[in-house]
């Protein structure tokens, strides 16, 4: 069982390499110089492949206890994606809607998904944080964070 | 003479009023913005830039340079309480300060972070003055070949990192190394592995790869473990006595890491990432127990704690006196040199020496205000532990997609920070370490342009890195430090 899930890997990083090593088969040559830039990657490339190969072969340093620790249940993976799901939407928007709009949905509803019930700090913190950050960027420190649809 | 002459006027500058305040902002501002998982030196450095447009140099560079220690102190914390280190430069330390925390020693964790900082900073900076002219020339006269023996002796360290596989560490390695190769070659202007995306010619930003693999693959650990109330239970810090067996403890690697992290900040490249997984690895194969590393040694706290800020001194020696950055963080400060119309280099000393002996002294007074401020700051500081997880995580999230804007104005960055996070989340599942992934993202640029600048002194001839006697002994340090993983696992083969 252990082993298969290092095997996979070993497999998952054979397949990248060799996806690599296409590119950098494919780059242009560059004639004034002795070495070209293709030197690096395809070296790299080889090794993953050889260390990939000593993946699949050793697979013997992960416990049982190990697994089961870092094992994600079905519900556990669904809060991350809705999570992942969130960060995706507040990246999308930022630019969109302005930073402080989003930054302060993303920070209410976040925590509140996330399971903290208290509304008035949670109000307050996802209203506060991103307000203050804004002006101290903005105005302070002349950083412009993207305004969005708000006319300050 | 010159030196007591230029000391002398250095104190000067930074014993005014200006001085000394402007090492308090700096200072203060570098330990909050440091603190904040996710948020290390560069972001720190980087937010100051504007702040310092128009200001007198030598007050500016008072000011960053306490932006710059500040930051990796408060990195430190983040990395024991949190297990978050916002710079790779502390990343070593939460390997034996967060085990601490967890065992309800924060407190003593953060009392030891602070005494081997000030310790490590404050020799660092005598050996600074003293050796600054000597030890530049010796950087000097490394060429690429030495330059990439010793990166190649970086990376090879971390294979024994790890303490599950040394084959997943090189790996993880390896991969850190592919990822920088993503961009324009700088030599040949080549565009590599950037599938026509113009986002991606300039390649990754470190800060990018940093919180990604580091504070959101944090947070996806926070989200699974938001029911988990044990920071809460660690409210109480702990006290922050430590007794004098303690002290004994600390005593052997303070003295050894101070010098060893100085002169890993010292040599370009290395810096504070390098001398703290170095120190750290050194005392770890030197210990009697080795087995006690890991989970709340305190000599695997104090060695990359000393080391780490004795290297962020260290490496104001050839930012300041050949113009070479040592790390991505100097290399912000060289920006800001350069925002400020100075020209670091040789030349500075003439042109400039209040620059440079200014800088100086103002870090006596800094390393001493951290430790001021921060020992009886502690209890406070540690209720960042106190912060509702739900609320931590967004506020984690939004200070990392702050950071990253604030650099790069794009977008397009965001989402790799996202695909960042995914990885480090499975490095993490998968029991892949991420510290080779970064270090090896840091050095990688550096080590390809040597080796092939070494390659075309030689005309492709390999044969040029056995005629540096400097470099077969990086290179035969790298081989011991290869095998040794692999001698060990035997070993316990064996005993089983």
């Amino acid at each position: 069982m252990l082993k298969s899930s290092d095997r996979k890997i070993s497999l998952v990083l054979i397949a990248l390499a060799v996806g690599y090593l296409i590119l950098s088969y494919q780059l242009p040559p560059y004639p004034f110089v002795p070495v070209d830039s293709d030197l690096m990657p395809k070296a790299l490339g080889y090794l993953l492949i050889i260390l990939a190969i000593g993946l699949f072969f050793s697979g013997k340093n992960e416990s049982e206890e190990d697994k089961q620790e870092n094992a994600t249940s079905k519900s556990e993976l669904l809060v991350l994606l809705t999570v992942t799901a969130m960060v995706l939407l507040y990246i999308f928007m930022l630019e969109v809607l302005g930073f402080v709009i989003v930054t302060v949905l993303f920070v209410f509803f976040c925590s509140w998904f996330l399971g903290y019930k208290n509304f008035k700090v949670n109000a307050a913190v996802s209203i506060l944080f991103p307000v203050i950050l804004y002006y101290i960027f903005n105005y302070l420190l002349q950083i412009t964070l993207p305004g969005g649809i708000l006319p300050f | 003479m010159n030196a007591m002459q230029g000391l002398l006027q250095g104190f000067q500058i930074a014993f005014s009023l200006e001085g000394i305040m402007f090492v308090l902002i700096g200072v203060a501002a570098g330990t909050l913005i440091g603190m904040l998982p996710g948020l290390g030196p560069i972001t720190a450095i980087a937010i100051m830039i504007p702040m310092i447009y128009g200001m007198d140099p030598t007050l500016a560079m008072v000011l960053m340079a306490g932006v710059y220690y500040g930051a990796v102190f408060g990195g430190s914390t983040a990395s024991i309480l949190l297990n978050a280190p916002g710079i790779s430069g502390t990343v070593a330390t939460a390997f034996d300060g967060y085990p601490m925390a967890q065992q309800g020693k924060a407190g003593q964790a953060l009392a030891i972070a602070a005494i081997s900082s000030f310790t490590g900073g404050t020799v660092s900076v005598v050996l600074l003055m003293l050796f600054a002219p000597a030890l530049a020339s010796v950087a000097v006269s490394f060429g690429p070949v030495e330059y990439f023996a010793l990166m190649f002796m970086g990376l090879a360290a971390i294979s024994s990192l790890s303490e599950g596989s040394a084959i997943k560490a090189l790996i993880s390695g390896v991969l850190g190394l592919m990822a920088v190769t993503i961009g324009i070659d700088a030599q040949t202007g080549t565009p590599r592995f950037t599938f026509g995306n113009a986002n991606l010619l300039e390649g990754i930003d470190f800060l990018v790869v940093a919180l990604g693999l580091f504070a959101i693959a944090e947070v996806a650990f926070l989200v699974k473990n938001r029911n988990d109330d044990s920071l809460s239970k660690t409210q109480n810090i702990g006290s922050l006595k430590l007794t004098k067996k303690d002290f004994k403890e600390m005593r052997g690697p303070l003295l050894r890491h101070s010098p060893l992290g100085f002169i890993m900040g010292v040599l370009p490249g290395a810096g504070a990432t390098v001398a703290s997984f170095i120190s750290y690895i050194t005392e770890k194969r030197f210990a009697k127990k080795p087995d006690e590393f890991g989970k709340g040694a305190i000599k695997g706290l104090v060695a990359p704690e000393t080391s780490n800020n004795a290297a962020t001194s260290g490496a104001f020696v050839p930012l300041l006196s050949l113009g070479i950055p040592g790390s991505g963080t100097t290399a912000v400060m060289l920006g800001a040199l350069l925002v400020l119309g100075i020209n670091p280099g040789p030349l500075l000393f003439q042109d400039h020496p209040d620059v440079f002996w200014g800088v100086v002294a103002s870090m006596y007074i800094g390393n001493l205000f951290l430790l001021v401020l921060n020992l009886p700051l502690i209890p406070y500081i540690a209720k960042i532990l106190k912060i509702p997880r739900p609320l931590l995580i967004s506020l984690v999230v939004m200070f990392c997609i702050i950071g990253v804007y604030s650099i790069s104005f794009n977008v397009f960055d965001l989402y790799l920070l996202l695909i960042f996070g995914v990885i480090g989340y499975l490095f993490r599942i998968y029991s892949f370490p991420a510290p080779p992934f970064i270090l090896a993202f840091v050095l990688g640029g550096m080590m390809e342009q040597s080796l092939r600048q070494a390659l075309t002194i030689s005309n492709g001839n390999f044969m040029i890195f056995l005629e540096s006697p400097i470099a077969i002994g990086l290179f035969a340090v790298s081989i011991l430090s290869f095998a040794f993983p692999f001698f060990r696992n035997r070993k316990e083969k064996k005993a089983n």
